[in-house]
């Protein structure tokens, strides 16, 4: 496998006067692990139909696997759509087996297929259940297999996570582990931030149709303002004592038994930088604890906490398509 | 194709295990069965009734029996002649079917006697035991009138054969009277120049085939009524398995998952032969149950059998035959997309149920445009209706057997296609509207807009 699976050039979807995705470049690069994310109705479930052809654009340019969504290149993605659907009176082992032939496989190996994934995730006892006779959560698994029965080479996942229980969230990731371990490259959309924390190689921000980052999770986490907390003992001037060392350090809260002092940490400083010249500049230190950055605060700090807050909506909530 | 088949075999196979289908499929062989058997019973099982004709002699009484003897030797005679029509010959000889009125001598000679009798309080004595009266005939003083007293109004066929057999004993009587016989009507009918059918044909035709009229000469038109009227039941039939299955796949959000597996064209022709399938399945197994009550029935009336072969020879002749399949392809794939695209657009069966009504009236401008070219073929107005393409797959075969121009065939067959492609182009449109961007029905005035406008600019 050569190149990038997916290359989104200034794709632009409008939906009558509303305007989904604007200007939208992608560039997915081979056996990578991407997360797509963003609050519902950032435009991710929709960039991710186009990337599959299943809407088209009404601008830009979409390649997959190096040319426009076909069925041969389709072959070789496997996509599990934000609004999931099963046939319910087909039963599991059937339903996985049927969306593998479907992609190709021929009969025996797509039961045997089928055989093997319910095996190895816990779903052996159900092998002859009805779609309709399963909960939620385990339909949802059974459509996940389903997307990665037929061994793509792509995995393309639309809020992958939402509807699981942690259990199964956590039998999710092992599972992207896996297919990344493979040989897959895979993307997937969320707008749970952890996930894409503990799973990626890198990520792409999205709000309101825009593109509002696109890297690594170290590059992302270096955009941050960062800083740190020491707690010294009532009555000491840290501010005073650190200012001489090159840091800017406030006093952010009585503790009680002492004062917190915020310090913010110049670019390519960390934060063992600032208990160091702490401790040389002779306070009497009763805590410390560097920020813990996190994507969401990323995302925050780019497009503020209005648009952040859409994060915690349930998936779907904002990001329907209008005909 | 793969695709095909595996879309095809999936939807099949989910009809097919349903509980419904299985009780479709019962249902019909099941309401035959139970007809014909209840229907077999009604008769045999009615009852043979007495009656009695009260009279100063016996001439209304002789009278009434000679009508019914004549009505029985005229009903066994038409059955001989249709079967010696159907080559059984002499084969066709039977007893005479069971009288069901029989007349007994009056019990009283007045109303108020024969009331109990009437009333079931009390029996008479006859041929078949003791019974009450069904019916009393009563002439009155004068003369002029023979009044019929029963307790049940309902069963009329005693009074009608009384009424002819006065009828038939006035003209008897005034025959008589003016000195000419009895079968002086008869015999001057006899004497009238006959009409009889004959088929005019080529001469070399005519040579081989002569010119009288037999079942092959109207079996073809038979056939393609039959072929008419099948593409209608299967188009009526398909209905419900496009609308509801389409509702299905919409509701359960799978179109994102197929159409990321199949073409949509794929998806589209996959379904449509899925139900297809179905109802040809249905039709076949009534067809087998059908075909194998008339075998048994043919053992049972001797020359039944010989009855099927014009009608084979109708169906296999190319003439019938090509278009008749041209045009059962093409009206099915039309029908079905415009009910399959329609369907894509309901999120419920309430919703689904809001259309059936202007489909069922689509479907029954056809209904009526068979009805008229099988009662006239030649007619104008299906010369016009055959042009529509809405029409043309179930008129163009209806018209086969009389012979239309070539020309208009061929021009009605390719304006069926023209009109076939543009339903698919626009059936898939709509569809993909519908099953992939969630448009509703309210959403379908506004989509065809656009196509036309942006066709148009």
């Amino acid at each position: 496998m050569a190149g990038s699976p997916l290359v989104l050039t200034q794709v632009t979807k409008r939906f009558g006067a509303f305007t989904a995705v604007t200007g939208l470049s992608l560039d997915v690069p081979e056996g990578k692990i991407i997360g797509f994310l963003g609050p519902n109705g950032a435009g991710k479930s929709t960039s991710l139909r186009m990337s599959l052809g299943v809407i088209p654009p009404d601008e830009g340019e979409v390649r997959l696997f190096g040319e426009r969504p076909n069925i041969l290149s389709l072959r070789r993605v496997g996509f599990l759509p934000e609004e999931r659907g099963l046939y319910k009176k087909m039963t599991a082992r059937e339903t996985i087996a049927y969306f593998a032939r479907l992609k190709g496989m021929s009969a025996g190996e797509a039961k045997a297929r089928a055989n093997e994934l319910m095996d190895a995730t816990g779903l052996e006892a159900f092998k002859a259940s009805r779609i309709s006779k399963l909960s939620k959560g385990m339909a949802q698994k059974v459509q996940i297999l389903a997307t990665l029965a037929h061994r793509p080479d792509f995995l393309i996942l639309d809020e992958p996570f939402s509807g699981l229980d942690p259990v199964n969230q956590q039998v999710l990731e092992d599972l992207i582990r896996a297919e990344h371990a493979r040989g897959a490259t895979i993307l997937f959309s969320t707008h749970v931030m952890e996930h894409a924390e503990r799973l990626c190689d890198r990520i792409v921000m999205m709000a309101r149709g825009r593109k509002v980052f696109d890297g690594t999770l170290p590059e992302a986490f270096a955009s941050l303002e960062k800083g740190a907390s020491i707690e010294v003992e009532t009555g000491f001037d840290l501010g005073t004592a650190l200012a001489a060392k090159g840091f800017a350090a406030q006093r952010a809260a009585d503790r009680g038994h002492g004062d917190a002092w915020r310090i913010a940490l110049p670019k390519g400083v960390g934060p063992q930088d600032a208990l160091r010249a702490a401790i040389e500049a002779g306070a009497p230190i009763t805590g410390f604890a560097p920020d813990e950055a996190r994507l969401r605060d990323v995302f925050v700090s780019l497009v503020g906490e209005a648009e952040a807050a859409a994060l915690d909506a349930p998936a779907g909530a904002q990001e329907g398509v209008p005909a | 194709m793969r695709n095909i088949y595996l879309i095809f075999r999936r939807d099949y196979l989910g009809y097919v295990k349903a509980w419904g289908f299985w009780l479709s499929l019962a249902a019909v062989p099941a309401l035959m069965l139970i007809g014909s058997t209840f229907a077999l019973f009604a008769i045999q099982s009615s009852p043979v009734r007495y009656y009695t004709v009260v009279e100063p002699g016996h001439v209304y009484a002789d009278a009434i029996d000679a009508q019914f003897a004549v009505d029985e030797i005229a009903e066994k005679a038409q059955e001989m002649a249709e079967q010696i029509q159907m080559g059984a010959g002499d084969k066709a000889a039977g007893a005479l079917r069971e009288r069901k009125f029989v007349a007994v001598p009056p019990p009283a000679r007045d109303l108020d006697g024969l009331r109990p009798y009437l009333l079931g309080e009390a029996t008479v004595s006859g041929p078949l035991g003791p019974k009450p009266l069904f019916a009393a005939f009563i002439l009155s003083e004068d003369g002029t009138t023979l009044e019929y007293w029963s307790d049940d109004v309902n069963i009329n066929t005693l009074r009608y054969e009384a009424r002819d057999a006065m009828r038939q004993l006035a003209r008897t009587e005034a025959l008589a009277a003016a000195g000419l016989s009895a079968d002086f009507i008869e015999t001057a009918d006899d004497a009238a120049v006959k009409v009889p059918e004959r088929r005019i044909r080529s001469v070399a035709d005519q040579e081989q085939a002569g010119n009288e009229v037999t079942l092959a000469d109207r079996a073809p038109v038979f056939v393609a009524g039959a072929m008419a009227y099948f593409l209608w039941l299967m188009v009526f039939s398909i209905i419900q398995y496009l609308l509801m299955g389409t509702i299905e796949e919409r509701s359960n959000k799978i179109f994102d998952t197929l159409l990321t597996s199949v073409r949509m064209p794929e998806l589209i022709a996959g379904k449509l032969l899925a139900v297809f399938a179905v109802t040809s399945t249905m039709m076949a197994v009534w067809g087998l149950f059908a075909l194998s009550g008339s075998a048994f029935l043919s053992t049972l009336v001797p020359g039944a059998g010989d009855m099927i072969t014009p009608f084979m020879t109708a169906a296999a002749s190319p003439q019938i035959m090509i278009p008749g399949l041209v045009s059962f392809v093409m009206g099915y794939i039309m029908y079905g997309l415009i009910f399959m695209a329609l369907g894509s657009l309901c999120d419920t069966i309430q919703e689904a149920q809001t259309l059936l009504s202007p489909m069922m009236i689509l479907l029954m401008l056809p209904m009526f445009a068979i009805f008229i070219a099988f009662q006239d073929p030649g007619s104008p107005v299906v010369d016009i209706a055959t042009w529509v393409p809405l029409f043309t797959p179930f008129l163009l075969i209806l018209r086969m057997p009389h012979d239309p121009p070539l020309w208009e065939v061929i021009v009605q067959m390719g304006l069926m296609l023209a009109t076939m492609l543009a339903v698919l182009w626009f059936s898939i449109k709509v569809y993909r509207a519908g099953a992939v961007n969630g448009a509703g029905i309210g959403d379908l005035g506004r989509m065809l807009k656009g196509m036309l406008g942006r066709r148009a600019g």
